[in-house]
């Protein structure tokens, strides 16, 4: 398969804050800037500005956008309305495994967006339109990925941000909510949002700011002058660990179903007629053999676990760590992985296997913080 | 960085490459000074592998062989190794690594230096890269 790389819109303005540049899911982007602890730390207790124009951004058009969705996606939309984001929502294929989780934002009754992971970019777009032909629908998807960007402002003193960069109305957005055409530093932007992938969107603040690439690069840029500290995606990886939500095509993916993966903020068994929904509920039925769990390792124990390592009890294997990363607010490393549902010992001991070494480890749910 | 020192510019970033230093192929740079090997990684490989926050290196007088993995090197994004460019005995090891790991990021060259190595034999520097030859290497891995 032909390789492309692309690169953040954003890169020259990521340089002149010093971004360490590296590639994830085909995207040349800041993975730091210098010092991935700090920007972590900063975004938990002061605030920080990330470049995500690496998300997928599609504008989806039709004239039956909500009766198309509420058959595609695991969440119950009923209630969705303009203004309104829904998400993580999940596209799960026949069989119940997950294609994506994405984000859904209610433009108008015709005009839906949806910002999606970054490596799956072609493969939502078509697996949209498949389904769409499938069911009859009329409807259009407009990649705009690279001729947008989407900013994440997040941290306590996001609001503050926010204020300098003149859209003071956009603070007092509930969690989940977005304004359209908002004057971001003058100049019309397409949205503005209260959320994030932080962790902060819910425990304090956290704002998206989708716009323009020439705008993007003004609002990165007066962000960083207002205090906020550039951060990466180092930084972005370490603090979803904290809070449990998994990384697609790491934690979750087409060989995992979302009730052992345990995603429950991103379904609705209530709701019916959706695609995956007869498997689903026979695995919800039937039970599943495995389970998506958070663990900590001691203090002092410097290594950290890595996707592939044993999860272990007495030398016998009863899991896999699928992501791991030092956590600066706990000190130590954290992980999370899938342990047999016949060991689900939370708040209870195992071991970790790292690099031919044993290590203790917690077990426990999600938040880790 | 001094005047002399090599700059080498790829899209994906900017890499030092010390004069003076002899290097390896899997990114470490070595120092011979009154037969006692000096070890490190890297600008490059520090870059790579982006901020360091575990070292592991070996006992002081360990016995090594050359290409045996004598140092761990953990960041944030992932684990390397650093190979003994030299079979010999372990003379000393940097000990501020282990409070300070990022040291190899914040001067790879210089303070972030991992292990001191008394060779067997007397180096044989035409098995290492002039620094010339590594910034090629470079520039052709990374266009």
């Amino acid at each position: 398969m032909l390789k492309t790389t692309r690169e953040t819109p954003l890169l020259k303005t990521l340089r002149k804050y010093g971004a360490s540049i590296g590639e994830f899911a085909g995207w040349i982007t800041a993975m730091d800037y210098g010092n991935p602890l700090e920007e972590h730390i900063a975004t938990r207790n002061s605030v920080t500005v990330f470049d995500v124009s690496h998300m997928g951004r599609y504008l989806i058009r039709g004239d039956n956008l909500f009766e198309f969705f509420q058959k595609l996606v695991t969440k119950d939309l009923s209630k969705f309305k303009e203004g309104r984001m829904s998400g993580p929502v999940l596209l799960l294929n026949e069989d119940a495994r997950i294609i994506d989780d994405i984000m859904l934002y209610y433009l108008s009754d015709t005009e839906w967006l949806a910002v999606v992971n970054a490596p799956n970019i072609e493969k939502d777009r078509a697996w949209i339109l498949k389904w769409a032909k499938k069911w009859g629908y009329n409807i259009t998807v407009e990649d705009i990925t690279l001729s947008t960007t989407l900013i994440a402002i997040q941290g306590p003193h996001a609001p503050e941000i926010l204020e300098s960069l003149g859209v003071n109305e956009a603070k007092n957005l509930s969690i989940l909510e977005f304004l359209r055409n908002p004057s971001v530093l003058g100049e019309e932007a397409i949205l503005i949002s209260r959320s994030g992938w932080t962790g902060e969107e819910v425990r304090s603040y956290g704002y998206e700011i989708m716009t323009t690439v020439k705008n993007g690069e003004r609002v990165f840029e007066a962000a960083v002058e207002a205090g906020a500290k550039p951060a990466g995606l180092i930084a972005r990886d370490s603090l979803r660990l904290e809070m449990g939500y998994p990384l697609i095509g790491v934690d979750i993916g087409n060989n995992t179903n979302p009730i052992e993966a345990r995603y429950w903020m991103a379904l609705s068994l209530k709701k019916e007629g959706f695609l995956g929904e007869e498997a689903l509920r026979r695995i919800y039925e039937e039970g599943v053999r495995r389970f998506r769990v958070a663990f900590k390792l001691k203090k002092g124990v410097r290594r950290i676990p890595r996707h592939g390592n044993s999860i272990l009890i007495n030398n016998r294997i009863v899991g896999r760590v699928t992501s791991g990363a030092y956590s600066p607010t706990l000190g130590r490393s954290i992980g999370m992985g899938y342990i047999e549902a016949t060991h689900l010992y939370i708040g209870f001991k195992v071991a970790v296997d790292i690099r031919g070494k044993s290590y203790e480890a917690k077990i426990l749910d999600f938040p880790l913080i | 960085m001094s005047a002399e020192d090599i700059l080498v510019k790829t899209k994906l970033g900017e890499y030092i490459i010390k004069r003076g230093l002899l290097y390896t192929e899997s990114d470490e740079w070595i120092k011979v000074q009154n037969n006692i090997v000096t070890l490190g990684i890297t600008d490059y490989a520090q870059k790579k592998l982006k901020y360091i926050v575990n070292v592991e290196l070996p006992e002081p007088g360990t016995t090594v062989n050359a290409g045996e993995s004598i140092v761990t090197l953990e960041s944030v994004k992932s684990v390397a190794d650093a190979y003994s460019p030299c079979s010999g005995e372990v003379l000393e090891v940097n000990e501020e690594l282990y409070d300070t790991p990022d040291l190899i990021n914040k001067d790879p060259y210089g303070a972030g230096w991992l292990v001191k190595i008394k060779p067997t034999e007397p180096v044989d520097k035409g098995r290492f890269l002039s620094p010339e030859a590594y910034a090629e290497k470079i520039r052709k891995k990374e266009g």
